[in-house]
């Protein structure tokens, strides 16, 4: 017997037709995502007049690019980072996988555009085995991620320094053109391309897995996903992207140092966080995390273009950080407690 | 009984046997002993492998260092039983050296001032941590880390990079001497530590407040429930943490003779490394800091030990990688057989 | 008496799912005594009983949910171990449990169509033709006011116990295991899910289930099997719901209980007006000193709600609370324990919300009094140890050793641990939430004695049972909580049948 027509659960949706309806709830079941990127706009938008009362005209060619392509390391780090939160796991060994590949790169790229990106897409590889070290601590030995990938960071920070002691090596012309062409933004593509890897993740069984792992480990179990399984991919995954980052950062640098990636472990994590994505698991998008990483420059630039002290400038990410969390999560309380 | 089902009775319920004690020490006490026994064990190798390490003047030389570690583990022990964690001492530790110098001008008369003016912050520092985690809900890694850049662009901003008049001032002589001077041939610096362990023991065993810690570490909705105030238990552990932050940058001050940028920065992963290895779970509920002492000596004398066997800093960075690691699978296989 | 259509069984192909002297006590508290039951292909089968009878047991055990101590599950008549309810999923059973196996930040449609989700392109998932796909299969079902777009956590209890069911009948069942899968459904969406069943049983599919609702129990079941003790009484194809209830209610002699102290006339020690909010509704009772006060009813009815807003750990959006005649605004359980004589809750899940289970006795009994066993912030170690040997000793925990991990204790002396935090803390207002569940009848005896103890002390005592029998020979008077307001309130003399039938019978009556 078919139970009734369907009415909006919630009485304040009453008069709004069915296509608006969908519309806010896909608002308020990824708000998250929706206000990373609408604050990123709207630091764009001070940027611009910021930069405007400053200099006179709109930021130009240079800026855009430069901004972009120094943002791609974050981007890379961020997206890695946001798949292993999503399990309820957390990599802080970032930054050592960053150092060692960008290390790496340094030293084994060779001359040729060819052979770098063959040299490349081995150090993807390292990166990948770096990610599954991690990944079989914490899935295999049951460890906490938190203690593990601080000993991993520790190794592979050490490990990069023991490659490539000084700053040095090169970097092929042709590579660094290839990965973050300073003659226009063209790395906006791979932001794109790599968004598009993380929709096609989502829908992939994996990314099913990994969402269910972060939201219930044992409903996961009673549905037949492999913790283990997932786990690993999450760190091997994270350990790719970072890897990336890694030669992100080469292409940018002409040179390989091994200290460059240092900063990345906690610079990851913030641009998960202002992505919108849930540092308890389970919710949340990589998109938003992209978006996170370009705010996270965006912050500096305005801090730059404001005249702001650069010595302040970390006050002021501070600020910048505890209060989105705050927003984000008073917010979030709003959102739920209307559409119930 | 006149129950027509009788149910199968069962007889006086036969409690399980209690786990087998090692030593006739609990898990606890074993993770504590085993940090000492490792303390032990490095400074054997060490004293192995180069001669005259195990000489009071070396063994002393590595619990100097091993005092400004611990004393960051402390506070971090302390967040760390309640299962939290505090990002945020690199920079407040930085911040109080050059506190500490600016506020005394290097003048023995304005010590105590000065003193008290920095331990002030650092417990108020932590203190408003503690507020955004407890009250606000922010999780702790975000708040700490936050706070760490917060505290960070005030010092640099306010000290001009370290470039202000008064920041190159020296440590108050006072201070100084409590590092370098020594007593019975011990530095002063240890003294200081080993009271601050005996303190902080105590409180953790034996007061009302260390109880509290353990309760919510162990279970935060029970210790709600029995009456415990979970939020300000919380906020005082935080205020805890940038208090011993500050301490160390005292000490470290007054050891270095001067202030300078990135002080803080290795004691971060030192202090959690130190807590760890001495057996503090980071889940929180479980281990001493009698544990994590301990585990600052461990592996400030294994940093020591490779590094006058001329191992390079690379090769300690990693060496210290897999001691860890190795430590906590053993750690992790003994809870699940216990 | 009892006059039963005892069962015969419905076909002669032999039954799809059978237990054979099932045993499994948890700590010495024994759910399932040595139970056998038989279903047998396409026969709605239903297990009624109290909370506590051993009808949760036995399908938990059925379903793959627990192993058995002892005894043989059979499938098809071929012995089988399970290890998990994935086991009992690759036999063709499907379960649904109380503990739903879902994502809560997942949507419907996720949740529906997980492991199977529709691919498209690259063989990736098409989200929208999932969505669009779980909407046909909740139309299909007859369900169209489930928004499959909807995330789980957004949505009622009622509509996710919807959505597990529907998963369970997805995956073509042969056997399908439902416990209380009505507990929170209103009556179109219980008719809703005994036509999916009626459908299922034509199709040949065992369906068994557990209820304690008699209507539906009559209007869906071919077979009833009671039980009670731990055991199952009988089976039977018809029964009246009168005989039903007195074989759950069981004719337990009196003597096991303590007799009652008199109830002193007096002042309330706490008193409640018009207590609203948290699914409660205009709750309002008092409480004299040195009363037993029952609450009864089914679980999930707001009980959990009132002792909890009792105690200051949830906020009321309405109502006052007056202890010793002063009203009082408890803002956290602190205020609680402080006001006036002291207000104390014994919680419903003692090792999650009781107890610290990893530490020992003696950090257990003085947790809350830890101002009075210190002299400016230091404990007295010597104090508390005689302290709490003295009490572990009164309350006959074994071993009354302070130093004992409470983990390691079985469930009864758990609980006394328990009650003696709150016996330290010398409060006068007692809420016990289902203090006897789970814990052996040796140990029950002697809290039955502890509880008339303390009332003849003077000490108020708000007791809530999931057990009917416990409440009628422990209380003074019983009130019964039905959908979060009083339905009704028993004098003595009380019997269980009165309790279980207000409840049960209320309910019908929605």
């Amino acid at each position: 017997m078919p139970l009734s027509a369907p009415a909006p659960t919630n009485p304040a949706l009453a008069g709004i037709a069915p296509t608006d309806r969908h519309l806010l709830r896909a608002l308020a079941q990824n708000f998250g995502l929706v206000l990373s990127w609408a604050v990123l706009v709207l630091a764009i938008l001070i940027y611009c007049a910021i930069y405007y009362g400053q200099l006179g005209t709109l930021p130009g060619n240079f800026e855009i690019t430069s901004t972009v392509n120094n943002t791609m390391p974050l981007v890379l780090s961020g997206l890695g980072q946001t798949i292993v939160i999503l399990t309820r796991g957390l990599d802080l060994s970032v930054g050592g996988i960053i150092d060692l590949t960008n290390a790496l790169a340094a030293l084994y790229l060779g001359d040729t555009l060819q052979s770098a990106i063959l040299g490349s897409i081995a150090i993807l590889g390292v990166g990948a085995l770096l990610g599954f070290v991690n990944g079989a601590l914490v899935a295999f030995g049951r460890l906490q991620p938190i203690v593990v990938t601080i000993a991993t960071l520790s190794i592979y920070q050490g490990l990069a320094i023991m490659i490539l002691p000084q700053p040095g090596g090169t970097i092929p012309p042709e590579f660094s053109a290839l990965l973050v062409n300073s003659g226009a933004p063209w790395a906006l593509l791979y932001c794109v391309a790599f968004g598009l890897l993380w929709m096609m993740l989502r829908r992939s069984r994996l990314g099913v897995s990994i969402y269910a792992v972060g939201n219930d480990p044992a409903a996961a179990t009673a549905n037949g996903i492999s913790l283990i399984r997932t786990r690993l991919a999450a760190y091997v995954l994270s350990g790719v992207a970072s890897a990336g980052a890694g030669l992100f950062l080469a292409a940018s640098s002409t040179a390989g140092d091994a200290t460059t990636g240092n900063g990345y472990t906690l610079t990851s994590i913030v641009a998960v966080v202002l992505g919108g994505v849930s540092l308890f698991g389970g919710r949340g998008s990589g998109i938003g995390a992209i978006a996170g990483a370009l705010l996270t420059t965006m912050i500096v630039n305005i801090l730059f273009f404001a005249q702001i002290d650069p010595l302040y400038q970390s006050f002021y990410e501070g600020l910048f950080l505890v209060l989105a969390v705050v927003l984000t999560m008073a917010v979030g309380r709003l959102v739920k407690r209307r559409r119930r | 009984m006149t129950d027509p089902i009788p149910v199968v009775p069962p007889a006086a319920p036969a409690a399980p046997p209690p786990p087998r004690p090692f030593l006739g020490l609990d898990a606890e006490r074993r993770h504590i002993l085993y940090a000492v026994l490792g303390a032990i064990l490095v400074f054997a190798v060490g004293a192995a492998v180069r001669p005259g390490f195990a000489s009071p003047a070396s063994i002393s030389a590595v619990l100097l260092v091993a005092s400004f570690v611990g004393l960051v583990a402390a506070g971090q022990t302390f967040v760390i039983l309640i299962g939290g964690i505090d990002l945020s001492i690199p920079s407040v530790l930085n911040a109080a050296a050059i506190l500490l110098v600016t506020s005394t001008l290097g003048d023995d008369s304005r010590a105590v001032y000065g003193i008290t003016l920095t331990l002030a912050m650092g417990a108020g520092l932590g203190l408003l941590n503690g507020v955004g985690i407890a009250i606000l809900g922010v999780p702790a890694v975000i708040m700490t880390l936050a706070m760490n850049g917060i505290v960070e662009g005030l010092m640099l901003g306010l000290s001009g990079g370290l470039t202000c008049q008064a920041c190159a001032s020296y440590a108050p002589p006072v201070v100084q001497a409590a590092v370098h001077g020594s007593l019975l041939g011990v530095p002063l610096a240890i003294y200081i530590w080993v009271g601050i362990i005996v303190i902080v023991s105590i409180v953790l065993s034996f007061t009302t407040f260390g109880r509290r810690t353990y309760a919510i570490g162990n279970n935060a909705v029970a210790s709600h429930l029995a009456g415990i105030n979970v939020p300000l238990t919380t906020i005082l552990l935080y205020a805890l943490s940038g208090f011993f932050a500050a301490l160390a940058g005292i000490l470290l001050v007054g050891f270095g003779g001067q202030a300078s940028l990135e002080m803080g920065t290795p004691y971060l992963f030192e202090s959690i490394a130190a807590a760890v290895v001495g057996g503090v779970s980071i889940l929180g509920g479980r281990g001493h800091y009698l544990g994590a002492a301990a585990g600052a000596v461990s592996l400030v004398a294994l940093a020591t030990v490779l590094q006058t066997m001329n191992m390079p800093e690379y090769g300690r960075d990693i060496l210290y990688g897999v001691v860890v690691i190795a430590l906590l699978l053993a750690y992790g296989r003994e809870q699940e057989g216990a | 008496m009892i006059d039963p259509t005892p069962a015969a069984a419905p076909n002669s192909s032999g039954p799809a799912i059978e237990g054979i002297d099932l045993v499994k006590a948890f700590g010495g508290v024994v759910a399932l005594g040595g139970a056998s039951f038989s279903a047998y292909p396409g026969e709605v089968h239903a297990l009624v009983g109290e909370n506590g009878a051993g009808k949760s047991t036995l399908i938990k055990l059925l379903g793959g949910r627990l192993r058995p101590d002892s005894g043989v599950v059979k499938y098809y008549g071929q012995p089988v171990q399970l290890h998990s309810p994935q086991d009992a999923r690759r036999l063709g059973a499907a379960t649904v449990f109380q503990e739903l196996t879902q994502f809560p930040g997942m949507t419907i449609a996720e949740n529906l169509l997980i492991g199977r989700e529709p691919r498209g392109a690259l063989g990736l998932i098409d989200r929208r033709r999932m969505t669009a796909e779980a909407a046909a299969i909740l139309a299909g079902m007859g369900l169209h006011d489930i928004d499959p777009g909807e995330l789980v956590e957004d949505v009622s209890l009622a509509q996710r116990q919807i959505v597990e069911i529907v998963r369970a009948v997805l995956a073509e069942p042969k056997i399908l295991f439902l416990d209380e899968p009505t507990s929170s459904l209103v009556e179109r969406e219980v008719e809703w899910l005994f036509g999916m069943v009626r459908k299922l049983r034509a199709e040949g599919t065992s369906v068994i289930f557990t209820s304690h609702r008699w209507r539906e129990v009559i209007s869906i079941a071919d077979r009833i099997t009671v039980f009670r003790n731990a055991r199952e009484v009988g089976t039977f194809t018809t029964i009246s719901e009168d005989d039903a209830v007195s074989l759950m209610a069981g004719r337990k002699v009196s003597a096991i209980y303590p007799t009652l102290p008199p109830k002193p006339a007096g002042d309330a020690a706490l008193a409640v007006e018009g207590l609203s909010g948290n699914g409660l509704t205009d709750i309002s009772l008092t409480l004299g000193k040195g009363e037993i006060l029952g609450v009864g009813g089914l679980a999930g009815h707001g009980h959990r709600e009132l002792f909890f807003t009792l105690f200051g750990a949830l906020k009321p959006s309405a109502g006052r609370i007056l202890v010793s005649g002063k009203p009082v605004r408890l803002r956290s359980p602190r205020d609680a324990i402080h006001a006036g004589p002291g207000i104390a809750l014994v919680p419903e899940d003692r090792k999650t919300e009781g107890l610290l289970l990893p530490m020992s006795v003696k950090i257990n009994l003085t947790l809350s009094v830890l101002r009075r066993i210190s002299w400016l912030g230091l404990i007295r170690g010597r104090d508390e140890q005689a302290r709490t040997r003295a009490m572990a000793e009164s309350l006959d925990v074994r071993p009354p050793d302070p130093g004992r991990i409470v983990g390691t204790l079985s469930g009864g002396n758990q609980q006394k641990v328990l009650i003696g935090r709150w016996l330290l803390a010398e409060s006068g207002i007692l809420l016990f939430y289902d203090v006897t569940r789970g814990v052996d009848v040796a140990t029950k005896h002697e809290i039955y004695a502890l509880i008339n103890r303390l009332a003849n002390e003077g000490r108020s005592i708000l007791l809530y049972s999931s057990d009917a029998e416990e409440l009628a020979h422990l209380a003074h008077r019983v009130l019964v909580l039905r959908e979060g307001r009083i339905a009704a309130e028993l004098h003595p003399p009380m019997t269980s049948e009165a309790i279980v039938s207000s409840a049960v019978r209320d309910a019908d009556a929605a």
